[in-house]
């Protein structure tokens, strides 16, 4: 999980690896993730999200690609 | 409050202070009990991926967002330095705290280093991106690789 300066950039590093690109995700993206994964881990009650938690939380932010589904096997 | 969340709570509560996810003994020493009940504990909170641990069990390698070795995203709250995961882990520190804070990273391909605010809702206005090779239901399978 990797910070890029531009999806160019992005490009590059995958074919230097000879991989596909992966669904790309803007900072303000990440912050609401950040915020959603760990805003209460610091509290008595904080828990990671369950997999169906995580569906909603990925459509929500509009990241709707298996890529995101924590029990596809698209990717086995 | 239970025992797990006790030893859930001192990890961080530890690390938010010091910016080091603590040794087991440190651990034990404040929940007054012994490492080998911790590392029970540790065992637990590993099968709910809340912690990440090194092969001998009672070393933290990830208290996640909190990083138990240096790593390239590097975070200052406070004035303390943090270190993060990965780059999703590296704004969860901020968020974790509840705090004001600096991403320093950088750019894995050009190497151009960031320097990110953090502010309470989030960070400044910035064209940088997030790239994940690995989808989602591998994360866990090789996490350092995550």
């Amino acid at each position: 999980m990797l910070f890029f300066r531009s999806e160019e950039l992005i490009r590059e590093w995958c074919r230097a690896r000879a991989v596909e690109p992966r669904p790309i995700v803007r900072m303000d993206q990440l912050w609401q993730l950040a915020v959603t994964w760990y805003g209460a881990r610091l509290e008595p009650v904080s828990r990671r999200p369950a997999a169906n938690e995580m569906r909603e939380i990925f459509a929500r932010l509009g990241l709707h690609d298996a890529f995101w589904d924590p029990q596809a096997d698209t990717f086995q | 409050m239970g025992f797990d969340t006790a030893v859930k709570l001192t990890i961080y509560t530890f690390t938010a202070e010091s910016g080091r996810i603590p040794s087991i003994q440190a651990v034990a020493q404040r929940v007054q009990t012994s490492t080998d009940e911790v590392a029970q504990a540790y065992a637990r909170l590993r099968a709910s991926r809340l912690l990440f641990l090194e092969p001998d069990g009672t070393t933290i390698r990830m208290a996640p967002p909190f990083s138990g070795v240096p790593t390239q995203h590097r975070v200052v709250v406070d004035g303390i330095e943090y270190f993060a995961n990965c780059a999703w882990d590296a704004l969860g520190i901020p968020a974790a705290l509840h705090r004001p804070g600096t991403v320093r990273s950088r750019c894995e391909q050009s190497h151009e280093p960031l320097n990110l605010s953090v502010g309470l809702t989030g960070p400044e206005p910035s064209t940088w991106l997030f790239h994940c090779l690995v989808p989602a239901a591998k994360w866990w399978d090789d996490l350092v690789f995550t």
